[in-house]
């Protein structure tokens, strides 16, 4: 009775928050203040705890039916321990992220707000992790006996205010029923396309309370949610090749999903857009104008521009020891010119909405407990300042907050939330399409070509990623960008013509310096990023969503190829009649 | 005709009384049925007057499967899911019977089906479009194959068995539906906060949960040949499992499974709470117990410890593939008509086994998923072995099927165990049975013998070549001493040396069986098994120390505990 008196005077003490699981995350670090192994000299100075409390609805359809529908649950913690201190710690090592020690934590929480089920999870993840932080400091100090130290050392982690954040979750309560019978008979319009072999449409709802505390003092808790649907469909062109399209609605707010006439309306386009693209012309290797039409520009500022702003650091390894570290393209080139001198680029998570229309990529707090301001990453065409997490790097004193993904070595990773680029040297799209045309006609072209969209994030399969990586092993160390899905031939009379089965070629970061004019009318592109390849849609883990608002582009030479590639033949048996096309008929 | 009839009909009367009226065989065909029938025969017809090479078989079998499942912790619950999906498994051969696309060519296992998911409701467009797509694409896979294995019979030596690739089979006209699951999940979540509250909160536990399982699946197959067939099975289990950590780093775990045809023939509460206290009991007493000393010696192994050994070592060495793939050790593929076994000894697979003694058997099934009715096979009669567990690959005078080829969604069919049953003529009671163990400890000069109570159910593979692949983890181990001191539990041992060897010093059984329901994973994915056995007394085993975490335990008490002791 005695000790258990005790016990409630303690916890009295230190419980300040008044949410039940806030509560029991700084019981629970408060305790683990004491980890100490006897005779060892690396203590704790930092803790760090999250969860994410998910509910999730996913709908998978097609041609009328249901393939999958999920509803799910999870408590998904996180624990970081950090031993040594803010200048020398566990992180930035080749093994920081590596457990060291059996494990006993099933990597999930129990669902009911019970203390001691709670607790016990985050006590055994907490003694793991700083076993393992013990071996990687260890380890990383034998490993830097044998390399030479820096002259000036970068410390290994920033220190952050102390914040307090809270937000209650949002009330929007998705429909199930009624968007299953929506998706379903959308997913149904595809019938009515006979070139369309395969579609989906598809549905995912996570409604998220994120949770934070820190042994700072930071404590935090935010809805972080996102509803999209997916539209996506492919045919095969008459050599056999595969012609696709997609469309993806985001909304944080429920309520701002698309009504039933614009989804319908969005299946009907991808459906002719399919059609379209299988009665193509193959294009050919074209070097020349090319102009990205509306959203493209931002497309492609959203996939070779964005994911570069992240510099990430080497992590200290062995001599010879290799890393799997890949560097930003960026890194070295802070105060260089890397666009036009017109253009200014902002990254803003503090905005909410542009011209009434929401962006994806607000959040009031970043993964790390850093509150995010506007920054601007790009004046007057040069690379300002870097979206930066809690990870130092030389030259900065502070994480600007973007600490948004799980990233490597220890350390989170950066991500843009809503960039703005513009250009104070505009023209209208109208006048954008006149200058291609001129140039077109300046260097005697037969047509010059218009970009409506890429395939970022991608929709691709794996047979033709495999295709893909096959032919990109034969064009080894070049950039690789997505294709464009919609893509045309414009000719001096105005005619617009698909083509089909190209890729750029040697478009990178590079050819952003060469844009030779922007749009005054600002395109707002919507997407959820990942940390794979062409952020395909198809990979799951940990996500952020992220908008970017450009200008439509016009490039005076770019280069187009058409990769040989091996296309299977057309399918023997006929497709199968449809009882609508039936019907129809 | 008639008999088959007959068969389903006493079949679903089997079924519980909950379970929906049964349908009669005069009823339309269901819809998935008609669905998959009318594109197999268009796909088929086309290719065969269309494709070279043209096919000779098509199959189109689609599993559902609806699974429900709670978990709980401490009191918590952990998760509760529900997901229903469906899977479309595609089957072309190509070439002829004797040889086709499915030829092993130097012991590579060839994939063709991907396990497609199709919509979980009849929408016949939508499935009609998966099925044409995945024909297209096996097709091509079975063509391309086809060529290479016959490239690659023009320059290999003449193989030893030349059986063929594909064998007869009766084609089959049966359709017994399964109920939906009627899984309480309200129930079941309070049902195991409350018995988890009471689970695992000892000093010393570091880890623990309680899971129950629900799942029912149905078969839908139909072949070029005319099988149409559609059958199922429900099945549930509740897993108790703990874990610790011993004072020198070593993990330790305890578990149990009960398992029963259905959930609603899951054992009753004063079952579940024995073996919950029972798990508990044995990991607290592990953390306890000496760690054990490399050893030889005589030892006995329970029911349970035997058909688990009987499973790894003996079947998966009887699956026909084995006996004609030329990179498989082919243990047994000579010794048809010899002893392999002490002669008191017979092994049986029966997949018709719905039951044993009260216990639900978790291999049972009414037809194989090549549509081939399930039989009694006896592989082993009194020590000699007589036949193999065969899919419709042949092997040399084993020309037919008997009802093995299993797999789990997304695989290719091979030979794959059901319910195996160890059966005995030198029966003792366990009384006496101890008493041989200690002679022989006497005899052999050692100062006690070993009884495995408890092996982990084996299907970790360990990355070694072909057979050897299984092992076999012991959890409960008692020292058995010759000097009349009590039987002492021992933690960490690893059995070493022939297990196969082992089986040919088997002395005496038992007069009781126990049987082990699990989950048995090979090339062909996850199905389910059973094997029952009498306990065996064996003159001679060897063990050694496992290899051990070196960290040590938690170095906070556990939250609540911060006062006590931990």
């Amino acid at each position: 009775m005695k000790q258990l008196l005790a016990l409630l005077l303690t916890t009295g003490l230190v419980a300040q928050s008044t949410d039940p699981i806030l509560r029991i995350l700084t019981q629970e670090m408060e305790r683990s203040r004491g980890l100490r192994i006897a005779g060892g000299s690396d203590i704790p100075y930092f803790f760090e705890y999250s969860i994410d409390d998910v509910r999730s609805y996913l709908l998978s359809t097609s041609l009328g039916g249901v393939i999958e529908e999920l509803r799910n649950r999870a408590r998904v913690p996180q624990v970081r321990v950090r031993v040594g201190d803010y200048s020398f710690d566990n992180s930035n090592y080749v093994l920081s992220d590596a457990n060291f020690t059996a494990r006993y934590d099933s990597g999930l929480l129990p669902q009911d707000d019970n203390p001691l089920a709670l607790r016990q999870q985050l006590w055994l993840m907490t003694d793991r992790t700083f076993k393992s932080a013990l071996e990687s400091i260890g380890r990383k100090r034998s490993a830097m006996r044998s390399v030479n130290a820096p002259a000036d050392p970068v410390p290994d982690f920033w220190k952050a205010e102390a914040v307090k954040i809270m937000l209650g979750p949002s009330t929007q309560q998705l429909d199930e029923a009624a968007w299953k019978t929506r998706i379903v008979e959308a997913s149904g319009r595809f019938k009515a396309f006979p070139t369309v072999l395969s579609s989906s449409v598809d549905m995912e709802s996570i409604v998220n309370t994120s949770y934070l505390v820190n042994s700072e003092g930071t404590e935090a808790k935010y809805p972080d949610n996102i509803h999209y649907i997916r539209v996506r469909a492919s045919g095969l062109a008459a050599d056999g090749s595969t012609v696709r399209d997609h469309v993806v609605f985001h909304a944080i707010d429920p309520l701002r999903l698309p009504g039933d006439t614009e989804l319908k309306q969005a299946v009907d386009a991808v459906g002719r857009n399919v059609t379209a693209l299988a009665a193509a012309p193959e294009g050919e290797a074209y070097a020349g104008p090319i102009m990205f039409e509306g959203a493209a520009g931002a497309q492609l500022f959203a996939e070779i521009l964005a994911s570069h702003l992240y510099l990430p650091r080497r992590p200290v390894a062995n001599a010879g020891q290799s890393s799997r570290f890949t560097p930003s393209e960026l890194e070295g080139r802070l105060g260089s010119r890397i666009l036009p001198a017109s253009f200014t680029v902002v990254d803003d998570p503090t905005q909410t909405e542009f011209r009434g229309q929401s962006l994806l990529g607000s959040y009031p707090i970043d993964g790390e407990g850093v509150v995010p301001k506007p920054l601007t990453v790009i004046e007057n065409g040069v690379f300002k300042a870097p979206l930066l997490s809690r990870q130092p790097i030389p030259g900065f004193t502070a994480s600007n907050g973007r600490g948004r993904l799980p990233g490597s070595f220890g350390q989170r990773m950066a991500t843009l939330s809503n960039l703005f680029v513009k250009s104070t040297e505009s023209v209208t799209g109208g006048d954008l399409k006149k200058k291609l045309m001129e140039m077109v006609k300046q260097r005697s072209k037969p047509y010059g070509i218009l970009v409506r969209r890429m395939d970022y994030p991608s929709s691709a399969g794996a047979d033709e990623l495999r295709r893909l990586a096959v032919s990109l092993g034969n064009n080894a160390g070049g950039n690789v960008l997505s294709s464009p899905l919609l893509i045309y031939r414009i000719y001096p009379d105005g005619k617009e013509e698909l083509i089909r089965g190209v890729r750029f070629r040697g478009l990178n970061l590079r050819s952003l310096k060469d844009i030779t004019a922007a749009s005054t009318e600002l395109y707002q592109f919507d997407f959820i990023g990942n940390r794979g390849p062409f952020a395909l849609m198809s990979i799951g883990g940990y996500v952020f969503p992220a908008s970017v608002v450009a200008p439509a582009l016009l490039f005076e030479d770019l280069e187009l190829e058409h990769p040989q590639v091996e296309v299977p033949r057309p399918p023997t048996v006929p497709p199968p009649t449809l009882s609508s096309a039936a019907a129809a008929n | 005709m008639s008999a088959l009839a007959r068969l389903a009909s006493l079949f679903l009367l089997a079924i519980p009384a909950t379970a929906d009226p049964p349908a009669a065989q005069t009823a339309p065909a269901p819809p998935l049925v008609d669905i998959l029938s009318g594109e197999l025969d268009r796909n088929f017809a086309a290719l065969k007057a269309k494709a070279d090479p043209p096919p000779y078989f098509i199959s189109y079998s689609v599993t559902e499967q609806e699974t429900e499942s709670v978990s709980a912790t401490l009191g918590s619950l952990n998760s509760r899911n529900r997901s229903q999906k469906r899977a479309l498994d595609v089957s072309v051969r190509v070439g002829s019977p004797q040889l086709d696309n499915y030829r092993r060519v130097r012991g590579d296992t060839p994939q063709f089906t991907s396990g497609a998911p199709i919509t979980i409701d009849d929408a016949p467009d939508s499935i009609k479009r998966r099925l044409w797509m995945e024909t297209d694409r096996v097709y091509r896979l079975a063509s391309q194959r086809l060529l290479n294995v016959k490239t690659n019979q023009q320059v290999q030596v003449e193989v030893k068995d030349d059986a063929g690739d594909f064998g007869p089979a009766e084609k089959i006209v049966s359709v017994s539906p399964v109920a939906p699951l009627k899984f309480k999940g309200d129930e079941w979540q309070t049902k195991l906060r409350k018995w988890s509250a009471e689970f695992g909160n000892k000093p010393g536990i570091l880890a623990s949960s309680i899971t129950v399982v629900a799942q029912r699946e149905l078969k839908t197959l139909v072949t070029t040949e005319g099988t149409r067939l559609q059958h199922g099975r429900t099945f549930a289990r509740l897993i108790f499992g703990v874990q610790a950590k011993a004072a020198d780093g070593m993990d330790l775990s305890a578990s149990e499974i009960l398992d029963g045809e259905d959930v609603n023939r899951l054992p009753d509460e004063k079952t579940v709470r024995a073996a919950m206290a029972k798990v508990e009991r044995d990991v607290l007493a592990l953390l306890q117990a000496p760690v054990v000393e490399p050893f030889v010696g005589p030892a006995i192994l329970s029911g349970r410890a035997s058909g688990v050994f009987f499973h790894e070592i003996f079947g998966h060495r009887i699956e026909g593939h084995r006996q004609k793939d030329e990179s498989e050790g082919q243990t047994f593929a000579k010794s048809v008509g010899t002893k392999i076994l002490p002669e008191f000894l017979s092994v049986t697979f029966d997949a018709t086994k719905r039951s044993l003694d009260g216990t639900d058997l978790n291999g049972w099934y009414e037809f194989d998923d090549e549509g081939v009715k399930a039989r009694p096979v006896n592989i082993v009669e009194q020590g000699v072995l007589r036949n193999f567990l065969l899919s419709r690959s042949p092997l040399t005078g084993f020309p037919g099927s008997n009802g093995h080829g299993r797999r789990q969604p997304g695989r290719e069919i091979v030979p794959r165990q059901s319910n195996l049953i160890v059966t005995s003529s030198n029966r003792v009671s366990s009384d006496q049975l101890r008493g041989l163990l200690l002679a022989e400890v006497k005899k052999q000069n050692k100062p006690y013998g070993l009884y495995f109570e408890k092996v982990d159910s084996g299907y970790t593979t360990t990355g070694r070549r072909g057979l050897q692949a299984f092992t076999v983890v012991p959890q409960i181990v008692y020292r058995i001493y010759a000097d009349g001191r009590p039987d002492e539990l021992v933690r960490g041992a690893d059995i070493v040396g022939t297990p196969l060897a082992a089986f040919g010093k088997i002395a005496a059984t038992s007069d009781k069986t126990e049987i082990f329901n699990g989950v048995c994973g090979a090339e062909s994915g996850s199905v389910p098994v059973s094997a029952t056995s009498p306990a065996i007394f064996v003159s001679e085993v060897e063990i050694q120390k496992k290899e051990r975490s070196q960290d040590r335990p938690p170095i906070l008490p556990a939250p609540g505990r911060e006062g006590g002791r931990s």
